[in-house]
Formats: structure tokens, C-alpha cells, sequence
């Protein structure tokens, strides 16, 4: 295999926020309640105004689903303490090795898109590996083949950047120079640039 | 709820785990899981050596859950450790794949719950207590089967009544099986319609004269313009994939518009825009469109001149050319209240230029889909919209072409889907009620005439006395006003005997005589096709072993036929597998599946799926718009009846009028009760259950928690911040529950989603958030049908 | 703030007092040394430099229940080329191990004065690694805004100078009293040695102070211009915890100014040592108060951008 870097591509536009690619993760790996390595984000903003008898709407929404980006300068793998994670060579892919981890949560700290997800029943940080045994196998990651409006996909992220274009300053996420993460997107018709200061996080306590 | 334990005391967890290791076989770890009794990860690769695991093709018991998905179970030493979905890799638009929901991908959680019912119980304390006892198989059997004889021997077979219950339509499992063995005991009093779309069945004949209004979802991508009135296909799927062919359409060009009081998840991923508008007020909005096209004179003049009836005066029917015609209505000639954006505004809070727009986009981007959702027809006069609706698609012509949607309740004009291929037998008892009905009949039934929806007879000739609820939870979590069900089945003069066959202890469960448990769709053979629309039927192999004492609703009954001595009548010789067989060679083969696999290919070949593709999506109505002479409508006059006179002669104009209007609602924001009770509520389906099922299961709480939604102006209008435990109330109850400040609700009207578990506290006080505590049982006027979305309730923060 | 943070803030405390103790005695012996000779020097900063191992050694202790799986905790140190956090480890060992070593050799007088010197000087170094890379850890996070300034570094080393300096005064004073309780004459001397000792601490802890009290605003100003995570921990220090914020300003305030200049000025005149004494206590509780609570701020104020 080429040395190449895999990717995760989500046409905003299309997210209906149905969160099947955030169980069929948690089935695949079976992850605890609480550690969500895929997790959807409701962003909202703006504010109802009164016309007379009329309502106007001056609001926007719009989801956004969120796993590892397996970032091309990770934040995470200089910081471990204990080289716990790794980034293959054969195709980019972020690993925490779990009988390395310490459970230091230093990653957690680092990471700028929460990617990095504390198992308090194991002590140790987990967070998507690109399914790598599925990829083994020659299948798709659970969430993509899961996804129901077909917008998540993944492959070599310079094929799907050719294809989709390469937006990624889109808030909640930071600006992708800190850690050129490898997800990109299509817009949403509401969708705000990471500085935008008007959007929220409306689910807090979901993700 | 607190008062889920109690069934469980009898079987511990302990036992529940020594249970599943032994039906695991030589498996001893089976534990690590603290919630369920699913094996962890790691014990399971711990033993790969022991057995290899094995990937069943089958179907997610979908419940009633708007949709039917494939799924692929693996399955290990006996337990289901994933669930994974349509692994078909052809996805495109004439045999997509099926995707399965966070429902169905959260199955196991509910499949290895530690709260199912895992043996008979009969009840032992006062009736709605919760107090149960664990009893053998033999005695529920022998109690269901007594108590079933003596009703039938006091007072009749129309005594005896099957709940409406929409649990599961998986063949074997569901209440129809219930419905069939009362049938071959000679009989019960029926019921018609249902709970979820009670009035546009009714009132989409009065203008079409047929319920198959609709096409296929393919032909979608064919409309320019889509209008997505009260419909959220994203969360309530209405056939697996709704969502996406919208999606299609729209990337094809096709602009979508979502009307909508709150901004679901389709007007977020499917819509350019999103009106919002007061709940009940479509009809209003609705006539001002017309009122638009009307006097800007851009509707379809031909084809109304050639296709409808009553539009105008030049088009009244015989004999009632005097009266009033939709254009009468519409331009106030007669009320002397035209009905302008500007009078629409007042009422449904969309500003005048918007209706002005919506107008003209539909009248003239076409050709146009303005599909009806059904939370805008489970309102009081919800038959009202339904019929404006219909109206709008026929004067801008959008009937009978491609790319276009006659509105109404669209049912498919394909021979599926079946729903139950299961014979349900003939029912003795000719009489039937409305489903929504069956808090009257037990109260009051030997009153009931054709006033209340009695068909069938003039009369009941009883009262209820003996219910079986099989995969119901419309007794009281389900059926409006909660409280007041709860008395009425409290009294045991009135129902003498509840029998409830479930998989949980649900809040209808705690009202039982007598709970069966019954086994998941996992768990027997099963065979289920679309929702609404589907061209697929899907093969359910029993996957796993039935939990515990569970069994098939099917095994049930046929042992209690048995003991009542119709078991062969009721069985015919067939098992659960016989019967499947027999469904698919009796009615899908012969029907529109003649290429069906065998039940035995299915299971051999591990098929799953079987489906056919729709290059050609047919067009409802083509033949009548290309000569409505010659193919006629089956309506009284053959043509479209925007005047219909058979409303016209049920004489009640001011609740039923022969051309569709807005009525304002019983319970309004423009009345007087909304003095106390200033906001709208509504309950919509909401993705972490399909009703109230689901309502238990982790993994959904955590990605849909259930709590309130409400806009920060009315929220912050009472100091209530997000997250805060709010008491939302009317005069018919109070719920208590954590709310979401959401700017995706309109000001005015708060959500509570529909089927959270009732569980009242020590003041009768909800702690979940059953809407149902909230809702009134008064029924709409035409159809009988359930008003669930229409209430109007007061909010404050809770001070614990 | 969970248990794992509270462990962080324990942890960082006492490492860093240990650091500024043992930096300051090394000073204080230094100079005490040519004012009363090594023996009498030795005898007051022997006692006190006793208290400072089991002060780290609990902080060190205290540090592995941070971890989510502390069995593998010796493979913290196994990213030294990278982490900052496997450096902070490393020199907390290197510090540990020469501290004790230097400890041994300084109360079994083992080795000669100069190579107890060049052991001290070593371990010192050791220290302010310590305290250098355990202020990077947080420094040379782009994620934190909050600690992702120059202020982490230079509020880190103030804290650790200040409790330094505070628990020095402490232990001589604690160290004088005992001496004095077993041999009055014989406490004469030590008595010269601490009033200057107190007297050149309480500066130390006045400028300490000072520093913390430039620092801040201009921290607050950071906070408030670099963006909205930064916004939110200023939101966080002043809304949330507003009131914490001011008892800990008014608790150094109070510990390293007031009472510190009392306790100058009463070195300088040389009287009333009870006082002092009791005011050296003080300070060093309100101060150690102080600056648990700071910390403790510290991790509260934790604000990370992008999404949680
Ligand atoms: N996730 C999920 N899906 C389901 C189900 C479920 O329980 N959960 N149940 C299934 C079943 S049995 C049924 S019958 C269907 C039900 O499907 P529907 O009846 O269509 O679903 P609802 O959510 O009740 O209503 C649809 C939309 O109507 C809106 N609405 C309410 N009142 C009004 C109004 O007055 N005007 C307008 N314009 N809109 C209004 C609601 O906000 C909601 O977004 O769903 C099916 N699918
Ligand atoms: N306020 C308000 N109320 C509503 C609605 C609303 O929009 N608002 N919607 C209405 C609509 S559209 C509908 S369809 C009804 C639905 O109401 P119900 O038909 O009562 O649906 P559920 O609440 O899902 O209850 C189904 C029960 O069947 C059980 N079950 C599942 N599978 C099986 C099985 O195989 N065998 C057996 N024996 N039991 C099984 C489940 O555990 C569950 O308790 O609710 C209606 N109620
Ligand atoms: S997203 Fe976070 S965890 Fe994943 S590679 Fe990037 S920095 Fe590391
Ligand atoms: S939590 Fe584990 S993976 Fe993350 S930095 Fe610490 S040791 Fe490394
Ligand atoms: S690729 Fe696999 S591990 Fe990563 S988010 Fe998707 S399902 Fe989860
Ligand atoms: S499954 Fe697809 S549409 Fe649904 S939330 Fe995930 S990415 Fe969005
Ligand atoms: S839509 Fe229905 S059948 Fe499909 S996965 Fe969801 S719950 Fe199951
Ligand atoms: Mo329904």
C-alpha cells in the first residue's frame, strides 16, 4: 500500500443529526456510556424577533458529526508521556495503544477537537481508530457505512479533498492549521467559520 | 420508574446472568457488562477460540417505528454482540440501501435489558399498584383462559376487546395475534382507524375518494418544488429512506420547504427553508395561499375548470348551487372575511410576504410536492388541513404528473407494503368503534351509538369487560390523558380482566391482572416489509433463543386457544416458522413478489433482504388527469371535491364544512383558557423511541435525552434557564422534567416528546415526561380520530 | 474539578515548594555560612532541610493518583524527546533522588563541603527543571489559552520562590525554637542567623508578591483579548469563581504583604521573636492557603478551544 493518509469527509449539508454513525460506533467497539469516540454536535445561534403578529426568524443550526481527525501534526502524540499513540506509517491512522496508556489525560488536554475520550472503567484513553479492523477486512468504519443520509464518508483525504474541496475552518472546530486535521467538509447553508462568535454548542451535555 | 422493580424481585439478576450462560452453553462469561448481560469485548475475544461468530441477515423489530431496516445481527455463543446495518453495496436511487436509525443500531440494549419480564406474573395488590407475583406458565394460561370464558359466557364476545397496539408487525408477535385468537373464540368488538393518522385517512377520500393518493418515493426526484407540511422524515423516517430521496430531489434541483412549528431535523438537513408556523393554524395559512393563486391568478384554471368540483360557483354540484364554494370561502364573499396573507398573519404568525412567496413558489415551480406530515392532522379539526392541503396540489395542478404529489395521506399505489400477511380471521362481532374510542367503551359502552363513531351497529350492546393488550402501551402511556385512564382501568367493575402481554413492565403493564412476557423479534421468526412505503420485504430467522420464560405472542395464544379449545382453529398446524412460510407463499408470492424467496433460501442463504426495484415509479392519477371522463375518480362525482357534498350533508358545518377551513382549535392561544395555559404544546415522535418504546434503552437516552424544549423568550419569560427541572401543567396534569432551551422551537409552543414512561410520584406529579399527562381525549369531529397535538399547558421552573 | 485535578494541584504545590525551599536554603546557608561559619549554618538549615523530602515525596505520591491506570506508571518517562510531561517526571525523580542524596551526605556530613556543594548546586539545577518543565506542560498547550502564556511560567516560579521562602522561614523558626527549648546559650547565635534570614525572606516574599500583582492584570488583559476560549476562563475566574479569586488575592496579600512587612520590620529591630514567630506561621499558612487556592484556580480556569 502507498503511503497515504486516511480521512473523513461530511457534507454538513446533508447531517440530519440522526446519530446512527455515533452508535453503530459505539456497537462496534463497545464503548462505555460517556466515551463517545463519534459524537454529533448541535451548533445553533441567532434570535426571534417579534413584526407586529408575525414571528421572524433570525436563527441557524446545523450539525456536525465528529470523530479523530487523525491529524497530520497530531496534537496528541508529542504530548503522551508514554507513546501511547502512534500514527501509522501505511495510512495516517491515530492509535492509542491501551496497555501503554497511563491515563494521564494529557491527550485530552491537547487534542483541540475532544477526540481523545477518558474510559473511567479502564483507566485509559480511547478514541477511534478508523476501525482499523474493519478496514483489515476490507469493510467501511461502522459509522460510515451506518450513516443514514449517506453525507460520512472516508478514503485517502487527498482524493476526497479533490473531490469535496478542502473546508475545515467550520466551528466547533478550530482553525486547521494548529493541527491540520484530516476531515473536510461541505458547508451547511448555516454553517460559521470557526472565529464565529455568534454559535454555540446547543447540546452540551449530549457529546 | 421506581416501581419497575417489583416484577423483577421474583427472578434477580443474579439468576438473570446464570440464565443467559446457560442458554449461551458451556459460556461462563457472560457478566462484565453492569447494565445488561451482554458479554464485554474483551471476554468475548478472550474465548474466539471457543466459537466463531456468525453474521445473521435479518430485519430490526421495528416496532412502529416509521420505517423497516435490515440488520445484520453477529452473533456469539448464542448472544448478539452487533448489530450492523444493510450490507448491500448498490445504493442507488431505484433499490437503495436500507440504513438503519440509533434505534435499531441500540438494539441490543433493549434485547438484553435487565428489566424484561422474564416470567408470568399476576398481579397481587390493589389493580395499578404494581404489585405482581411470578406464576408457572400452566397457571397464567389456565387464569387468561378462564377469565376469557367467563366474559365471554357473562356478557358476550363484545365484551372482549383487542387494544389498538402497534408493538410489532413482525408477523407472529404483534396484537393482531390476539385479535385472531378472539376471533376463533367467536369473536370481539373491532375498532377502526388508528391513533396515527385517524383523520387524513378520513378526510384525503373526501376529496380523492381512495386513500392511494401517493406515488413512489423515486418519482421525487422529478419535482422542482417540495413542500414538507408538518413532515419530518429524518426523525420519523415514514418509510426507510424518505429522508434521503428528499436529499436526491433536492441535489436535483428541487427546492425544499419545511412548515414546520418546530425545526426538526428535516429542516435542518433536507429544506432551504423553514417557515414556522402556529401549530393548528395550517388551514389558515393554507386558504391564504389559495386566496394568492387566486387573485393573482396563477393556479391551474384548466385543470380545476376540468378535474374538480366546487371551486366555484360555476362548479357546484347539483342542487346545491347556492352554497358555499371554496372560492366563496377563500375570497370571504359569504363570511365577508377574505382570507388574506394579512388575516393568515394574525393567525399563524408567518409574515405576510412569506405566504405571498410560498404562494407563488408552488403555484409556479413545477412540477410540485407538497407532502403532508401527520402531526398537523392529530389536532382538533385536523381533517381540515388535510383536506386544504389536497385542495392546494389539485388547483396548482400538481396532480396525476411526474414530479408531482396529489397531498393527502399518499398511500402507494404499489400492492405493498403489507404490514400483516398473518390471516386475522373473521371477526363474529360486526361492530366495531374508533380505536381512540376505547376509554369510552369501557365506560360508558352500551351508550355509544353512531355519534360516537359505533359502526356496524346502531349500538354497543356492552361495555368492555375484558381486554387482552398485546404489544400496547395505548392503555394508558399512549392514549390521551393519562390520569383519567388510570382511573377507569383502576375500577375492576368496569374492565373485569386485563391481560398484558409485553416485553417490558410498561405503565399499561401496571394496570395487568395478568403479564405475559413476551419474546423480541430477535427471538422468533418474523418477516416485515415497509413502513409506508418499501419495495422490499425483509426475512426475520430466529436469531437468538427467547429470553427466559419469554415467548412468542403467537406460542401465547395458541396455548391459551389450547386451553380454550380452538387450538387448531387457531394454529391450523403452522408454528411461528410454519406461519411465515405460509405468509410468503400465500401472500407475497401471489401478490407482488412472485420472485420472493423460500423461506428455506432465506435461511439457507442467509438473504435477508429481498427487493424490487423501481425504475419506473408509477404516477397516481395519470390516467385520470389524462381523461378524467374516461377514468373517473372513485368519488361520488369522479372528480376532485374541493365542495364535498357528502360533508355538506352531514350537516355540521360549523365542525365540518364542505370546503376545507380554519377553525381555531378548542384549545387555542385565541381562547380563553390560554389565560392560564398561555402555550401550545406539542408531542412530537421523537428519535430516541418509537413511541414509548425504546423509552429504556441507555444508549438513545444519552443521544436523545428526554426533557422539554422550549424557546429561550418564553423560557427566560420565566426565569428558566437551560437544564433546569421545569413543571409544565394544564388542568388535566403535571409533569416535572429537565427542559432544553432551543431556538429550534417557535416562541409560543413547547415540545414534549411523545412516549416517555409515565411515572408519577407521590402527588400523581410525571417525573419522565409522558405527555399523554397533558393531552385531552376529546376526539376530532369527522374522523373520531386522537387531538394529541392539540393542547395548551403553562411552564415554570420547579423548585426542588 | 475532579479528584485527578485536586491530586494536580496538591502535586504541583508541594514539588514546588520543595523547589523554592530548597533553592532559598541553599542561599540562606550560603550566606549564613560567612556570617556565622558552616557549623552554626549547618545546624538551623540541617532541620530544615529535613522537612523538605517528605514534603516532595507526598507530592510525588500524591501525583499518581492522577492517572487513570497508575500501574503503568513507570512508563510515564518513556517520551522524553516530546513530552513535557515524561521531562517534569524525570526531573522530579533526578530532584527527588539528588535531594536525598544531598540530604544524606549533608547530615552524615559525608563527602567533603565542596562536593556537598557541587551535589546541592546539581540538585538545585534538577529543581528548577522541575519546576521549568512542569510550567512547559501546561506552557505549550495551543489548545489552553489559559496556560498557553509567558505567566504560567513566571506565576509558577513566584509560587515557587514565594512558599519557598515562607517554608524556610517557617522551619527555622520552627528549627530555632527547638534548638532554643534544649540549649538557651547555645541559641544565641542561631538566633542572629534568623531574625537576618527572616528578615532577607520576608523581602523575598514582598517581592514575590509584587511580581504576582503585575503579573495578574497583565494575565487578565491576556485572558481577555486572545480569543473566546480565553474569554471563558476569564469567565470562569471572575463569574464562576469570583469570590475564591479574591479570597486568594487577599489571603497572599495579606500572608506575603502585611504580615511580611511586620515581620521585617521586626527582624530589623530585632525584637518581640514570639510575635515573629507567630506571624512567620501566619504568613506561611495564608500564603500556602493562598496559593492551593490559586492553583486549584489554575486548573479551574481550563478552557480548551475547539469542541469538548
Ligand atoms: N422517531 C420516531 N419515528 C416514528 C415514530 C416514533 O415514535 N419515533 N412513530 C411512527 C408512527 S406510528 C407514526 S404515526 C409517525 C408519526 O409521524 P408524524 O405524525 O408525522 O410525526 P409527529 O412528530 O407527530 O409530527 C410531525 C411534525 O408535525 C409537527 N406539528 C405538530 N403540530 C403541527 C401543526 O399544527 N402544524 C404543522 N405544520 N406541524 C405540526 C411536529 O412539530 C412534527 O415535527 O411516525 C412514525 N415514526
Ligand atoms: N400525545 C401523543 N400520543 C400519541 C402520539 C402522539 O403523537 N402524541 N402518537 C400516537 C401514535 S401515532 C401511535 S401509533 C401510538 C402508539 O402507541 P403504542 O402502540 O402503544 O406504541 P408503544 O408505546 O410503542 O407500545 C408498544 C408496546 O409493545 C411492546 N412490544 C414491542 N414488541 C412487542 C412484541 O413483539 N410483542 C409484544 N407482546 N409486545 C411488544 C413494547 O414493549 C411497547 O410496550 O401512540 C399514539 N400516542
Ligand atoms: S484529532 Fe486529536 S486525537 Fe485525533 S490525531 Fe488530531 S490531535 Fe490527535
Ligand atoms: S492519557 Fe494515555 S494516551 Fe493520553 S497522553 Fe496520557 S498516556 Fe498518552
Ligand atoms: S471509524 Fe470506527 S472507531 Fe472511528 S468513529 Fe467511525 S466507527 Fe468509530
Ligand atoms: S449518521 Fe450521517 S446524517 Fe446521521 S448524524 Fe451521522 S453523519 Fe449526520
Ligand atoms: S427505522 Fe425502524 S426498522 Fe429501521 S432501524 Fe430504525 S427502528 Fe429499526
Ligand atoms: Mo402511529
Amino acid at each position: 500500500m502507498a503511503n497515504k493518509q486516511l480521512g473523513f469527509y461530511i457534507d454538513l449539508s446533508g447531517c440530519s443529526g440522526c446519530k446512527a454513525c455515533q452508535i453503530a460506533c459505539r456497537d462496534k467497539n463497545d464503548t462505555n456510556l460517556g466515551v463517545l469516540w463519534r459524537r454529533v454536535y448541535e451548533i445553533g445561534g441567532g434570535s426571534w424577533h417579534e413584526q407586529g403578529d408575525a414571528l421572524v426568524d433570525g436563527t441557524f443550526s446545523y450539525f456536525v458529526s465528529s470523530a479523530c481527525s487523525h491529524c497530520t501534526d497530531p496534537a496528541c502524540i508529542p504530548v503522551c508521556p508514554t507513546r501511547a499513540i502512534t500514527k501509522r506509517a501505511e495510512d495516517g491512522v491515530v492509535i492509542i495503544d491501551q496497555s501503554k496508556c497511563i491515563g494521564c489525560r494529557y491527550c485530552e488536554w491537547a487534542c483541540p477537537y475532544g477526540a481523545p475520550q477518558f474510559n473511567a472503567a479502564t483507566g485509559t484513553m480511547s478514541k477511534c481508530d478508523f476501525c482499523q479492523d474493519f478496514l483489515a477486512e476490507g469493510k467501511d468504519p461502522a459509522c460510515v457505512s451506518a450513516c443514514q443520509m449517506r453525507v460520512l464518508h472516508y478514503g485517502d483525504i487527498e482524493d476526497l479533498r479533490a473531490q469535496y474541496g478542502t473546508a475545515g475552518a467550520i466551528f466547533p472546530f478550530p482553525d486547521p492549521s494548529i493541527t491540520q486535521p484530516n476531515t473536510t467538509f461541505t458547508p451547511h447553508r448555516d454553517s460559521v467559520p470557526s472565529d464565529d462568535r455568534s454559535a454555540q454548542i446547543m447540546n452540551p451535555e449530549e457529546v | 420508574m421506581q416501581k419497575q422493580n417489583s416484577p423483577n424481585s421474583g427472578v434477580s439478576r443474579r439468576s438473570f446472568l446464570k440464565w443467559s450462560a446457560a442458554a449461551g452453553g458451556a459460556t461462563a462469561a457472560l457478566s462484565a457488562a453492569d447494565f445488561a448481560f451482554v458479554p464485554a469485548r474483551s471476554s468475548s475475544h478472550a474465548q474466539s477460540a471457543a466459537a466463531a461468530a456468525r453474521m445473521v441477515r435479518t430485519c430490526c423489530p421495528a416496532h412502529n417505528c416509521g420505517g423497516r431496516c435490515p440488520i445484520n445481527a453477529t452473533v456469539k455463543d448464542g448472544v448478539i454482540v452487533r448489530l450492523e446495518s444493510d450490507d448491500r453495496t448498490y445504493d442507488e436511487l431505484d433499490d437503495p440501501r436500507i440504513l438503519a436509525c440509533a434505534r435499531g443500531k441500540s438494539y441490543r440494549r433493549r434485547l438484553y435489558h435487565p428489566d424484561r419480564l422474564k416470567t408470568p406474573m399476576k398481579r397481587v395488590g390493589e389493580r395499578g399498584e404494581g404489585k405482581f407475583e411470578p406464576i408457572s406458565w400452566d397457571e397464567a394460561i389456565e387464569m387468561a383462559a378462564s377469565e376469557i370464558k367467563r366474559v365471554k359466557e357473562t356478557y358476550g364476545n363484545s365484551a372482549l376487546f383487542v387494544p389498538y397496539g402497534t408493538g410489532s408487525y413482525q408477523q407472529v408477535n404483534g396484537s393482531h395475534i390476539a385479535s385472531r385468537l378472539f376471533n376463533v373464540y367467536g369473536g370481539h368488538l373491532g375498532y377502526y382507524n388508528n391513533y396515527s393518522w385517524a383523520q387524513i385517512q378520513r378526510a384525503t377520500p373526501t376529496v380523492y375518494g381512495t386513500q392511494t393518493t401517493g406515488g413512489q418515493r423515486q418519482d421525487w426526484v422529478n419535482a422542482k418544488y417540495i413542500i414538507m407540511w408538518s413532515w419530518n422524515p429524518a426523525e420519523m423516517i415514514d418509510g426507510s429512506n424518505s429522508a434521503w430521496f428528499i436529499k436526491k430531489a433536492r441535489q436535483n434541483g428541487a427546492k425544499v420547504v419545511v412548515i414546520d412549528p418546530r425545526k426538526s431535523l428535516s429542516a435542518v438537513a433536507l429544506a432551504d427553508e423553514w417557515i414556522p408556523i402556529r401549530p393548528g393554524t395550517d388551514a389558515a395559512l393554507m386558504s391564504a395561499m389559495a386566496y394568492v393563486m387566486i387573485t393573482e391568478e396563477i393556479y391551474d384554471k384548466e385543470f380545476v375548470a376540468t378535474h374538480c368540483l366546487g371551486f366555484d360557483e360555476t362548479q357546484m354540484p347539483a342542487g346545491l348551487e347556492d352554497e358555499e364554494s371554496y372560492k366563496d370561502y377563500i375570497l370571504g364573499t359569504r363570511d365577508g372575511t377574505p382570507k388574506t396573507p394579512a388575516w393568515a398573519e394574525a393567525i399563524t404568525r408567518i409574515p405576510r410576504a412569506k405566504i405571498v412567496q410560498l404562494a407563488r413558489e408552488y403555484a409556479t415551480i413545477k412540477p410540485g410536492v407538497l407532502y403532508q406530515g401527520y402531526g398537523m392532522q392529530r389536532r382538533a379539526y385536523g381533517e381540515q388541513p388535510v383536506r386544504g392541503g389536497c385542495v392546494l396540489a389539485a388547483i396548482t395542478g400538481n396532480v396525476g404528473i411526474p414530479g408531482g404529489w396529489a397531498s393527502g395521506i399518499a398511500f402507494q399505489p404499489t400492492a405493498g407494503p403489507y404490514w400483516t400477511g398473518m390471516p386475522g380471521g373473521s371477526n363474529a362481532v360486526e361492530t366495531s368503534i374508533p380505536c381512540f374510542l376505547w376509554s369510552e367503551a369501557v365506560i360508558r359502552g352500551k351508550q355509544m351509538t353512531g355519534k360516537d363513531g359505533v359502526v356496524g351497529a346502531d349500538m354497543l350492546d356492552n361495555d368492555i369487560k375484558l381486554m387482552y393488550a398485546v404489544a400496547t402501551n395505548c392503555l394508558v402511556n399512549q392514549h390521551s390523558n393519562i390520569n383519567r385512564s388510570a382511573e377507569i382501568l383502576k375500577d375492576t367493575s368496569k374492565v373485569e380482566f386485563l391481560i398484558v402481554q409485553d416485553q417490558f413492565l410498561t405503565s399499561t403493564g401496571m394496570f395487568a391482572d395478568l403479564l405475559l412476557p413476551a419474546c423480541m423479534g430477535y427471538e422468533t421468526y418474523g418477516l416485515q416489509d415497509g413502513w409506508k412505503y418499501g419495495e422490499e420485504a425483509i426475512f426475520m430467522p430466529k436469531v437468538v433463543e427467547p429470553a427466559f420464560e419469554s415467548k412468542s405472542d403467537f406460542r401465547i395464544c395458541a396455548e391459551i386457544a389450547e386451553k380454550l379449545g380452538v387450538g387448531d382453529a387457531f394454529t391450523e398446524g403452522r408454528d411461528e416458522r410454519g406461519w411465515i412460510d405460509w405468509i410468503i407463499e400465500n401472500v407475497y408470492r401471489p401478490g407482488w413478489m412472485p420472485n420472493i424467496p423460500t423461506i428455506d433460501e432465506f435461511e439457507q442463504q442467509n438473504i435477508g433482504v429481498y427487493s424490487v426495484p423501481v425504475t419506473e415509479p408509477a404516477i397516481t392519477f395519470a390516467d385520470f388527469r389524462a381523461d378524467p371522463k374516461a377514468n373517473p375518480l372513485p368519488t361520488p362525482s369522479g372528480l376532485i371535491e374541493i365542495f364535498s357534498p357528502e360533508l355538506f350533508n352531514m350537516n355540521q358545518p360549523e365542525e365540518i364544512p364542505a370546503v376545507p377551513k380554519y377553525i381555531q382549535e378548542w384549545e387555542s392561544p385565541f381562547g380563553p383558557e390560554a389565560e392560564s395555559y398561555p402555550l401550545q404544546a406539542v408531542g412530537h415522535h421523537y428519535l430516541h423511541r418509537v413511541h414509548s418504546t425504546h423509552d429504556n434503552v441507555d444508549w438513545l437516552e444519552e443521544a436523545f435525552p428526554q426533557r422539554l424544549f422550549v424557546n429561550p423568550i418564553d423560557a427566560r419569560a420565566r426565569g428558566i434557564e437551560d437544564g433546569d427541572q421545569v413543571r409544565v401543567y394544564n388542568d388535566r396534569g403535571t409533569i416535572i422534567m429537565p427542559c432544553r432551551l432551543s431556538n429550534k422551537i417557535m416562541p409560543g409552543v413547547v415540545d414534549v416528546p411523545t412516549g416517555g414512561w409515565w411515572t408519577p410520584d407521590e402527588n400523581g406529579v410525571d417525573r419522565r415526561g409522558a405527555v399523554n399527562t397533558l393531552t385531552s381525549e376529546r376526539w376530532s369531529p369527522l374522523a373520531f380520530g386522537n387531538t394529541q397535538h392539540t393542547i395548551m399547558v403553562q411552564l415554570e421552573r420547579h423548585q426542588a | 474539578m475532579n479528584t485527578s485535578e485536586l491530586a494536580l494541584v496538591i502535586f504541583t504545590i508541594a514539588a514546588q515548594m520543595s523547589v523554592g525551599a530548597f533553592l532559598v536554603l541553599g542561599g540562606v546557608h550560603f550566606f549564613a555560612t560567612r556570617y556565622a561559619g558552616i557549623e552554626e549554618a549547618d545546624k538551623l538549615s540541617d532541620l530544615a532541610l529535613l522537612a523538605i523530602g517528605p514534603v516532595l515525596v507526598f507530592g510525588l505520591i500524591v501525583s499518581v493518583l492522577h492517572l487513570g491506570n497508575p500501574f503503568n506508571a513507570w512508563r510515564a518517562i518513556t517520551n522524553i524527546g516530546s513530552s513535557w510531561l515524561s521531562r517534569e517526571i524525570l526531573f522530579g525523580i533526578l530532584f527527588a533522588g539528588g535531594g536525598f542524596l544531598f540530604t544524606l551526605m549533608q547530615w552524615r556530613k559525608l563527602g567533603s563541603p565542596g562536593l556537598r556543594k557541587i551535589v546541592a548546586l546539581v540538585t538545585a539545577a534538577f529543581g528548577v527543571g522541575l519546576v521549568v518543565s512542569m510550567a512547559m506542560v501546561y506552557y505549550t498547550l495551543p489548545s489552553v489559552p489559559a496556560w498557553n502564556t509567558w505567566t504560567t511560567l513566571a506565576s509558577f516560579f513566584t509560587t515557587t520562590l514565594l512558599l519557598g521562602a515562607l517554608a524556610i522561614s517557617t522551619a527555622f523558626v520552627g528549627g530555632y525554637t527547638y534548638l532554643h527549648a534544649r540549649d538557651r546559650a547555645e541559641s544565641e547565635k542561631q538566633r542572629g542567623i534568623l531574625v537576618i534570614t527572616l528578615r532577607w525572606m520576608a523581602l523575598v516574599a514582598l517581592v514575590m508578591m509584587g511580581l504576582q500583582f503585575i503579573i495578574l492584570p497583565l494575565y487578565m488583559g491576556y485572558l481577555a483579548t486572545s480569543g473566546p476560549t480565553a474569554e471563558q476562563s476569564a469567565a470562569i475566574l471572575i463569574d464562576e469563581h469570583g469570590l475564591l479569586f479574591a479570597i486568594r488575592l487577599l489571603l497572599i496579600f495579606l500572608g506575603a504583604g502585611v504580615f511580611s512587612i511586620f515581620i521585617y520590620t521586626l527582624a530589623r529591630s530585632n525584637r518581640n521573636l514570639r510575635l515573629m514567630s507567630t506571624l512567620v506561621y501566619g504568613a506561611f499558612a495564608l500564603v500556602l492557603v493562598g496559593e492551593v487556592i490559586g492553583r486549584y484556580l489554575f486548573y479551574a480556569s481550563f478552557a480548551r478551544i475547539g469542541p469538548l
